[in-house]
């Protein structure tokens, strides 16, 4: 499945324009008995890999681990420099003028933190804009709307030790955007964090994305986010761009599997059932899995409300995670 | 905010971090104390046994011993980013989070850490240091004040220097420190006694490499009036200079492992 970036109206570049980019890694391997020195590995970790994001995108970035997706966040964030190919993020190459590029963009990995332990949050923050030099005038307006849309306002005084995990992800967020950067890497950020805190983020991003237009590039594996968050979405595999596109025909693709699970008033022999139909068993409940593109649901009905009086019915589609895993499977990642 | 008032302000906000767990800030300070005193106690021991090392009194002993405490714990104490921190910040990965802020990777390491139970080892040494001046009736005069000065200061940069190239071979995924610890520590030790109480190679080793001789025991020999390699008195100004040299050719080959870094990832 060849994947081309999407088409773009004229000539004008994009905002993030990655064009045939190659990364190599060198990879000592564990010294083997009597050899003199290691024995070196060359990884291949993006390969040719070109693909485009306008400003005010929120897009998601899927992927195994292993697939690529950090070291495509690194290239565009300054940290790492390619072999080949070309990258511009808002006209800059990211590698050449670091500081001039990261002073533009915020960056969150979500299993490593940018604010400092045993010092009250707002310390940290303090820190921050004076590493970024944001004047003191945007700043306060900056905190003051940030803290105000993460529901910060108690928390800053608390050292970030005594903050839970989900209020700890809020103030780094709050962080990374202090300067208010034009765009925003985000990887992982709601791993660990329990269902409240989680769809809090969620609606903290689409205020950041649509009342500031940051731009937003969300790595994550967490296929709730993906969904609730962004329409486009990119799955990287192996080094390779396998996807590029909205994520309704991604899951459109890989959405062939109901489940249809029914409890009867009294013990009953399912039969009849259309070809292709599975059934399973689970307890008193049959779980019967069939195809909707094969077999009509009336007729799976029809033949389940023949066979006795029904006490229970659901029919649910595959989990996002089933179908992605499935699509990991089918690309052979 | 300029670099010099950020490292102010890391420090102030990394102390009053340290300070929020006062009882394990109070007695690792005064573990130091005891590692310390401890180590000053080696030096009397010498004095009252030998009475002299070569043409130097016990006077002249502690007065380079406080020399090299002074300088090697305040280097501990406002390097600490760069002599304790940084290898692992580049084993966790923190050191990509630095990259992804504007600033100079070297400036957000000295400000990532600070050492304050390190006061305790400089106060033994500025005590060593007062008793050795004593005993050997140092006569401070304009000169030599500045020749102690310039020699702590040098003193600073050369000891960042060479804790500099724990960090580069960490970075070239080099996991043996011990060769950069002989530099580090090792000269320490070593060089807290006159270098010329050593045969020729490690003397070579102490004036060419990790230049502890030049920066440490030609002035402050020439402080005691006993010029250590019988140079003239204006070349004790111009040696410690060295410990200068050494910080800013690592500093090259510190950026150039950066740069190496950034092409290879992690």
């Amino acid at each position: 499945m060849a994947v081309q970036p999407q088409k773009r109206q004229g000539f004008a570049l994009s905002y993030i324009e990655v064009r045939g980019v190659n990364k190599f890694f060198t990879v000592r391997k564990k010294r083997s008995r009597g050899a003199l020195f290691r024995e070196k590995e060359t990884v291949h970790a993006l390969k040719d890999l070109s693909l485009d994001i306008e400003q005010g995108e929120l897009v998601g970035y899927i992927g195994p681990n292993g697939a690529g997706k950090s070291t495509t966040v690194k290239i565009l964030s300054g940290i790492l420099t390619p072999e080949e190919g070309t990258v511009t993020v808002g006209g800059r190459v990211p590698w050449i003028s670091r500081k001039n590029h990261v002073r533009r963009i915020g960056v969150v990995f979500g299993q490593r933190s940018q604010l400092w332990w045993d010092v009250p949050i707002q310390d940290s923050f303090s820190l921050l804009r004076d590493i970024y030099r944001v004047p003191d005038g945007a700043y306060q307006k900056r905190l003051g709307e940030l803290t105000e849309a993460l529901q910060l306002g108690d928390l800053l005084r608390t050292p970030l030790r005594l903050c839970s995990l989900g209020q700890r992800m809020r103030a780094e967020l709050c962080g990374s955007l202090l300067h208010s950067p034009e765009l925003l890497f985000l990887d992982e950020p709601t791993i660990g964090l329990d269902a409240v805190s989680k769809l809090a983020l969620r609606d903290f991003l689409r205020w950041e994305n649509g009342q500031r237009g940051t731009t937003i590039l969300l790595t994550t594996h967490d296929m709730e986010d993906i969904t609730a968050l962004s329409s486009r979405v990119m799955v990287l595999g192996h080094g390779r761009l396998l996807y590029d596109g909205a994520m309704r025909d991604l899951l459109a693709r890989y959405d062939t599997q109901r489940t249809a699970a029914v409890r009867y008033e009294a013990p009953v022999e399912l039969s009849g059932l259309p070809a292709g139909c599975q059934v399973a068993r689970q307890g008193e409940t049959f779980l019967v899995t069939y195809s909707p593109q094969a077999v009509a649901a009336g007729e799976v009905l029809e033949r389940l409300r023949l066979a006795g009086p029904i006490a229970e019915l659901t029919i649910q589609p595959q989990s996002v995670d089933h179908l992605i895993a499935r699509m990991y499977r089918e690309m052979e990642l | 905010m300029n670099t010099f008032r950020l490292y102010l302000k890391s420090m102030s906000m990394l102390i009053r971090s340290q300070l929020q767990y006062p009882l394990s800030f109070l007695t690792q300070t005064l573990a130091q104390l005891v590692m310390e005193a401890g180590e000053l106690l080696a030096v009397t021991l010498l004095v009252h046994r030998f009475d002299h090392l070569n043409q130097w009194t016990g006077g002249d002993l502690y007065f380079f011993f406080g020399l090299m405490s002074v300088t090697f714990y305040l280097t501990e104490f406002w390097g600490r980013g760069l002599t304790g921190a940084f290898s692992g910040m580049v084993r966790s990965g923190q050191l990509d989070t630095l990259l992804t802020r504007p600033r100079g990777v070297l400036t957000q390491v000295l400000c990532s850490a600070v050492d304050p139970r390190r006061i305790t080892c400089v106060a033994v040494g500025v005590v060593s240091l007062a008793m050795g001046s004593r005993m050997s009736a140092v006569r401070w005069s304009a000169g030599n004040i500045l020749l102690l000065a310039e020699s702590i200061f040098c003193g600073f940069w050369m000891v960042l220097g060479l804790f500099m190239i724990e960090g580069v071979l960490c970075i070239y995924s080099v996991k043996s420190v011990e060769m950069a610890n002989t530099l580090t520590y090792g000269g320490r030790s070593a060089c807290q006694y006159p270098v010329d109480a050593y045969p020729r190679p490690l003397r070579a080793v102490f004036t060419v490499i990790a230049p502890f001789a030049l920066v440490m025991h030609v002035p402050a020999s020439q402080i005691l009036g006993k010029p250590v390699f019988g140079w003239p008195g204006w070349a004790a100004y111009l040696a410690p200079l060295a410990g200068l040299v050494v910080f800013g050719v690592m500093y090259t080959v510190f950026a150039r492992a950066i740069r190496f870094y950034r092409s290879t990832g992690s």
